[in-house]
């Protein structure tokens, strides 16, 4: 009887076997790479309602970030601001401009198309159902906004800066000192630590990472890293 | 292969007690057996052998295969989806987002309000907590825990009917405008017994207006007073030293004041374990009852016996103290002398005891209560008890109400009583055939129940939690009722706006909101009523309004003398042809209008461990005589296997086995025959049976009896099927106990959901109890306390010595020394906790505010018969007696404790899991990760207080009160964005299928405590005015005060059996106190879990002259 498979048919299941090897590794890799959230989130930047631009409101006008969020150094929850607090300055500043229509609909009763319903921000980030997370926790202890949320005072539209996963928040609980800052400079989106160091030769530190640690130390800075910290 | 079992050591030589959970332990059945030896009841679904794991195995992956596939079509998941924030336009003042909100309101009840403390987030009521700023402020029950589950209930009222059906609210609004324009109308108003000041306004304008209006009360279970009109008698617990309850249950179903001090008095070192125990501080309760209730359960000396029989032994008593009689001696020798040094006890006392007769027991009781209470000089002014006169007063009974309507002295009727009278009242008063008669009748209640049905009108009320109202508690103190939201639904009206509808000229009826978002009328009402009691003005209505009360507003006193009737003839003692059946309060339902509320229905029975079901109780010992004992004790013979009978239950529909099917007897009494199950019940008196009430309100084609479809829409989905309406059988004259009853087995079965076998505990000296009397083997009152720790074989057993040293992780926060620190290391914050069984009673109070807080689900019946209830608070409830028990054999020491997870520092828990999703904090938690879970159940496995529980079906998702609908995993009915989900805690993860879940000591409301207290640290620094690097940050800035977090169990306990805190606070807390007594111990020693969670051994105080006191205080629970 002939044989059915030819000599080179020998090499074969080897062949495959390195080739589908190659292939599910190389799907691996993709998968860690880019199915995480470094890849997925980072850059979300829907388009919003109102294209509010942060740059201007920030770092133009100057507004305190808790002029709008007014609870994220009492509340767990950072709110979005009311429509009333829109309104306080719109209903005089910038009243005709055509991007504040749906402000005009939920706010201005004499608007034609006036409803009162509220504005519906999409939402940027997003921490998960069965996460914790407590902004007062954070503002209230030297973290600023800027180490979650980047420099939001330069973003003509919101968009993720920082992944927000889970290996991200721990190397922040492993090491605060790399975001600690003094209390009254959290909501100071153009802080420095050098300059700060230098505004204030009585702290007596050199360096930025001297100022983390002399902060983690006064402060008590001790964050947990075990599951119920967040997961409860 | 074999289970390796934790072989606990033997009960020692020489101990006298017997202890049990349940009759099928105490006879060792093999039921019993087999809930002992398996992790799951036979016939749960489950794998028998290895080929059947195979397959399943095999088709597992070929699905997962061919779903994993599919997934890959479409993409779908590949984009986010768009998620929105909405924010108010107009922000609420005082919401925070986020952050809850908390207001003073209470509950309006029938033995005087429960002033509460509502916790809102963004306008949702989710949890009631106590007022503790309230003077008549005494935890909360069960009930008043569960009470926010009905405002968001799916079968609550929401439309108006006429006639049974749905009916337009312009009709409805019609027909009060008639009748607010006829000022002849011959009208009656049928209140409830609760007391409502503005109703009390209202109700004389509306006397005012309608010159023939009449006014009633009726509560199924509430008796009238028969101490004169509106006149009671409030306990102060404080006082008492001495208390003889007579068929009182003070401090479960039948409140009759504050019951906190009580509970206070029973520890022996005092509120707050502030001073050396001394057995002279504590109080002394006897209790003369029937069937074991929670108060019965607590007493020091407890004599059983027939309801009937209760005047005999009152009348002995006041004869003894030398109150004229004419009662006759009682002939039982052993009662005589158990009478005798009952009434020197009390006598010795005079002036610091209280005997209170149970509400529901006869005027004689009463009389001869309030005759030895004024002989002891126990009633006044700093007296241990105060008679009052309330606000309710000159209101006719139901009685009256149906001999008005009779005689067409009423033919319009407001039915505002929450009670169902058409289904409630006593069957010979047959008030359904009156109330048919009239020409109107408008029902206000917040079920469709049979009277609902039965009115011309049915409007649905608004929940407490919605309206605007106010109530006086037990003394009399002024509280406010306060809305939390508007109704649900818009057409849910308050009783307070359907009466001012009433009386006003134009009829016009408007509820919740008024016009352009004005206040409800009945704000403005309620106003009016407080601005006469505590003055005009912004600042004293707003004072109201924060602390929930008037201070300094009470009853005015009063002295009532007694009018004892004379007791010719005591009552014929029950016997076996002539058995006396209890009527009972139900522990879960009350008087049956909490029937559709799921937490209460699954909630065990505090005494029977039954749920969802009512059952005929009776002793073992009658049980035997009626010959069905035999039949209690063994399971169902049901099914056959190859032609063997087996003693295990058939596979149900749902491919599950089904467990435990309970015998029926035929109850026959009044004339009426009752078919209903029938349960062992210890320490009953013997003879009788114990009916509770209130359930059978509802059937439908799912019944298992075949009972339906019969009063369908009468229930929701919890109340339809369960129990068996015992009202039929109780007249008038026999509302409490009826005599001269029959009762005969007939063969058939019915599924009862027990849970007392359930996660069953084994060791030594489980429960510890000392006795303040000195014993000849266990020495004095101090020699007892110092033996406390040593008892079982804690003595004896060797110290625990650790093989590796429990080390954490060397990368995380190096010590300063760079070695790893301690896991358990957080110099802050380490929590504990202590329950005191001294003054635990076993009211699953804390179990239902657990539930509230934490998002646990319910199951159903049929998972709970499988031994699947998620309670994380276990309530144990063992009997105990003396094997040379002279006194009384079947009368047993009822001991409760619950259980939740103990938090050990050495978690078996933890080791065992696979992927470390449950782990311990740093503060001493043993925590639970549930995204990480993954279900493998081998931490339930490996815990030896069986405090875990697993979610064997998405209950939150899946309504589990659907027949069979657990069963059809994707294809069944979802109950997600259901009113019910508006209840949970936003806090807490809603847990799904698949994932094991525990108590984690309320860490949601430690973070929030901690996190609070973090920003105090700003304010200090703002306060500095320096820069903030240079404010130093000291443990005291940042460690939460004293005593300042409480959790759910803590907070709800009327006992105050539940301590909490930071054990780093030492002796400056409650929490440190209580650890460093004599009679704390911790579970289960011996095993070396070193458990965070302790016990403090029960105490009994029982009087050394009794006859039954040696066999008292010696109730140390062993289960080997």
């Amino acid at each position: 009887m002939a044989n059915i498979f030819p000599r080179w048919s020998n090499l074969l299941p080897l062949k495959i076997a390195v080739c589908a090897g190659t292939a599910a590794a190389g799907v691996a890799l993709a998968f860690s790479y880019y199915a995480t959230p470094k890849t997925l989130t980072v850059g979300y930047q829907p388009s919003q309602p109102i294209p509010f631009s942060h740059k201007i409101h920030v770092d133009q006008i100057g507004l305190d970030c808790r002029y709008c969020h007014s609870f994220v150094d009492v509340a767990g929850h950072s709110n979005v601001p009311t429509g009333s607090t829109c309104w306080n300055c719109h209903q005089h500043v910038q009243r005709e401009s055509p991007k504040l229509a749906p402000l005009h609909r939920s706010m201005d009763v004499n608007y034609p198309g006036y409803d009162g319903k509220p504005i519906e921000w999409v939402r940027v980030h997003k921490a998960p159902d069965y996460v914790y997370f407590n902004h007062s926790a954070h503002v209230n202890r030297g973290i600023s906004c800027q180490s979650c949320h980047g420099n939001v005072n330069k973003m003509e539209v919101v968009y993720q800066a920082e992944s927000h996963s889970m290996g991200w928040c721990l190397e922040c609980h492993r090491a605060p000192e790399k975001n600690l800052r003094p209390l009254e400079e959290v909501y100071n989106l153009n802080y420095n630590a050098e300059t700060y160091i230098s505004n204030h030769p009585e702290l007596g530190v050199k360096t930025t990472e001297d100022l983390g640690l002399k902060l983690k130390e006064e402060f008590m800075v001790k964050p947990k890293v075990t599951c119920a910290t967040c997961h409860h | 292969m074999s289970k390796r079992i934790l072989q606990h050591p033997a009960v020692p030589a020489g101990e006298t007690t017997v202890a049990w959970r349940s009759a099928g332990q105490l006879e060792d059945t093999a039921e019993f057996r087999q809930w002992l030896d398996r992790e799951f009841p036979r016939a749960a679904a489950e794998m028998t052998n290895e080929e059947d794991a195979e397959t399943s195995r095999r088709s597992f992956l070929k699905i997962m295969g061919a779903s994993t596939a599919l997934a890959g079509f479409g993409m779908a998941a590949c984009r986010r989806p768009e998620t929105y924030i909405v924010p108010y336009t107009k922000a609420p003042e005082w919401v925070i987002p986020g952050k809850a909100t908390y207001y003073a309101s209470s509950m309006p009840r029938a033995c005087g309000a429960t002033p509460l403390v509502v916790t809102t987030f963004e306008g949702r009521p989710t949890k009631l907590a106590p007022n503790n700023l309230h003077p008549d402020a005494a935890g909360t029950d069960a009930f008043a825990q569960a009470s926010v589950l009905d405002l968001y209930s799916p079968s609550r009222s929401r439309k108006i009917l006429k006639d049974a059906k749905v009916a337009q609210r312009a009709d409805l609004e019609a027909a009060i405008v008639a009748l607010a324009a006829d000022k002849s109308a011959k009208i009656g108003f049928l209140f409830g017994a609760d007391d409502s000041p503005t109703r009390v306004r209202l109700t004389k304008d509306l006397a005012a207006k309608y010159a023939s209006a009449k006014f009633y009360q009726y509560e199924a279970l509430t008796s009238d007073s028969s101490l004169g009109d509106g006149v009671k008698l409030v306990p102060d617990f404080s006082k008492a030293d001495r208390i003889l309850s007579l068929d009182c249950d003070f401090a479960g179903t039948d409140s009759q004041g504050p019951v906190t001090p009580f509970f206070e008095r029973r520890k022996p070192e005092g509120k707050g374990y502030t001073a050396k125990p001394d057995a002279s501080k504590m109080n002394r309760l006897y209790v003369v009852e029937g069937a074991f209730t929670l108060t019965g359960g607590m007493a020091d000396h407890r004599l059983r016996i027939a309801p009937s029989q209760v005047a005999g032994i009152a009348g002995q008593v006041a004869r003894s103290l030398g109150v004229s009689t004419s009662a006759a001696e009682i002939s039982d020798p052993k009662h005589l002398e158990w009478v005798k040094e009952l009434a020197a006890d009390l006598k010795a006392n005079a002036g610091k005891s209280i005997v209170l007769a149970g509400s529901r027991q006869s005027a004689t009781v009463h009389q001869l209560a309030l005759a030895i209470n004024l002989a002891l000089g126990n009633i006044g002014e700093g007296k241990p008890l105060l008679a009052v006169q309330t606000e309710t007063k000159g209101l006719g009974t139901l009685a009256s109400l149906k001999a008005d309507i009779d005689t067409s002295a009423v033919d319009t009727l407001v039915v505002i009583t929450p009670s169902n009278p058409i289904y409630d009242a006593p069957a010979d008063l047959k008030f359904a055939d009156s109330f048919a008669k009239l020409k109107t009748s408008i029902h206000l209640g917040s079920r469709t129940d049979a009277t609902a049905h039965a009115a011309t009108w049915h409007i649905p009320a608004a929940h407490y939690l919605e309206s605007w109202s106010d109530a006086r508690t037990a003394n009399g103190v002024y509280t406010i009722v306060q809305p939390m939201i508007l109704p649900l639904y818009v057409d849910c009206i308050s009783e307070v706006e359907l009466l001012l509808a009433l009386l006003s000229n134009d009829g016009k009826l408007l509820n919740g909101e008024g016009p352009k978002g004005a206040a409800s009328p009945s704000y403005d009402a309620v106003r009016a009523t407080f601005t006469a009691l505590g003055g005009e003005g912004d600042k004293a209505w707003k004072t109201l309004l924060r602390d929930g009360f008037l201070a300094g507003s009470k009853y005015t006193a009063t002295s009532p003398s007694a009018k004892v009737a004379s007791l010719e003839k005591s009552a014929e003692a029950p016997t076996a042809k002539s058995l006396e059946v209890i009527f009972a309060t139900d522990s879960s339902i009350f008087d049956g209008r909490w029937i559709d509320n799921g937490w209460l229905q699954e909630a065990p029975d505090p005494i029977s461990k039954h749920t969802w079901d009512n059952a005929a109780l009776i002793a073992p010992a009658t049980a035997k005589e009626l010959g069905i004992y035999d039949l209690l004790i063994t399971p169902e013979p049901v099914s056959t296997v190859l032609g063997i009978e087996s003693t295990f239950a058939k596979v149900g529909p749902d491919g599950e086995g089904e467990n435990r099917k309970q015998p029926m007897i035929e109850v026959t009494v009044n004339g009426q025959t009752l078919e209903i199950p029938v349960l062992i019940s210890f320490g009953q008196a013997e003879n009788t049976i114990v009916i509770p009430l209130g359930y059978g309100q509802g059937f439908d084609k799912e019944d298992e009896l075949k009972r339906g479809p019969k009063n369908e829409n009468h229930v929701g989905l919890v109340g339809v099927n369960r129990g068996f309406n015992a009202y039929p059988l109780r007249t008038g004259a026999t509302s409490y106990f009826a005599s001269g009853a029959t009762a005969k087995p007939t063969g058939k079965r019915y599924s009862m959901a027990l849970t007392q076998e359930h996660s069953a505990m084994y060791g030594r000296a489980l429960a510890r109890e000392v006795s303040t009397m000195e014993d000849e083997e266990k020495g004095a009152f101090e020699a007892q306390l110092a033996n406390v720790a040593k008892q079982g074989n804690d003595a004896h057993a060797p110290p625990n010595v650790y093989l590796y040293e429990p080390k954490s992780s060397a990368t995380f926060h190096p010590g300063k020394d760079g070695k790893a620190q301690p896991l358990i290391n957080d110099p802050l914050h380490q929590w504990g906790m202590s329950i005191d069984l001294a003054s635990c009673m076993g009211c699953n109070a804390c179990l239902v505010a657990c539930q509230s807080e934490n998002n646990i689900p319910i199951v159903g019946k049929e998972q709970v018969a499988r031994g699947r209830e998620m309670h994380w608070i276990r309530m144990d409830r063992y009997y105990a007696t003396q094997k040379d028990n002279t006194f009384d054999e079947g009368n047993p020491e009822l001991v409760p404790q619950p259980v939740a997870c103990v938090q050990c520092e050495s978690a078996p828990c933890e080791t065992v899991c696979p992927v470390n999703a449950t782990i311990h904090t740093e503060d001493g938690l043993n925590a639970m990760a549930y995204n990480r879970c993954i279900g493998t159940r081998y931490c339930a496995n490996n815990c030896p207080y069986k405090a875990r529980r697993f979610n064997y079906f998405d209950y939150n998702k899946r309504n589990p009160l659907i027949a069979h609908n657990l069963y059809k995993g994707p294809f069944g009915e979802q109950q997600r964005g259901e009113a019910p989900h508006l209840q949970k805690n936003p806090n807490v993860t809603v847990r799904m299928r698949g994932v094991m879940e525990k108590c984690t000591y309320c860490v949601q409301r430690l973070k929030d405590a901690v996190i609070r207290q973090k920003r105090g640290q700003k304010q200090g620094a703002l306060e500095a005015g320096k820069p903030s690097a240079e404010f130093q940050v000291t443990k005291e800035t940042l460690r939460i005060p004293v005593d300042s977090v409480k959790v759910a169990c803590q907070e709800a306990c009327p006992a105050s059996a539940i301590s909490f805190g930071n054990l780093l606070d030492v002796e400056k807390s409650v929490i440190g106190r209580s650890k460093r007594i004599e009679r704390n111990y911790d579970l289960l020693n011996y095993i070396g879990t070193r458990p965070r969670t302790s016990y403090l051994a029960r105490v009994k105080n029982p009087n050394p002259k009794m006859p039954d006191a040696p066999f008292i205080g010696k109730a140390t629970i062993h289960m080997v």
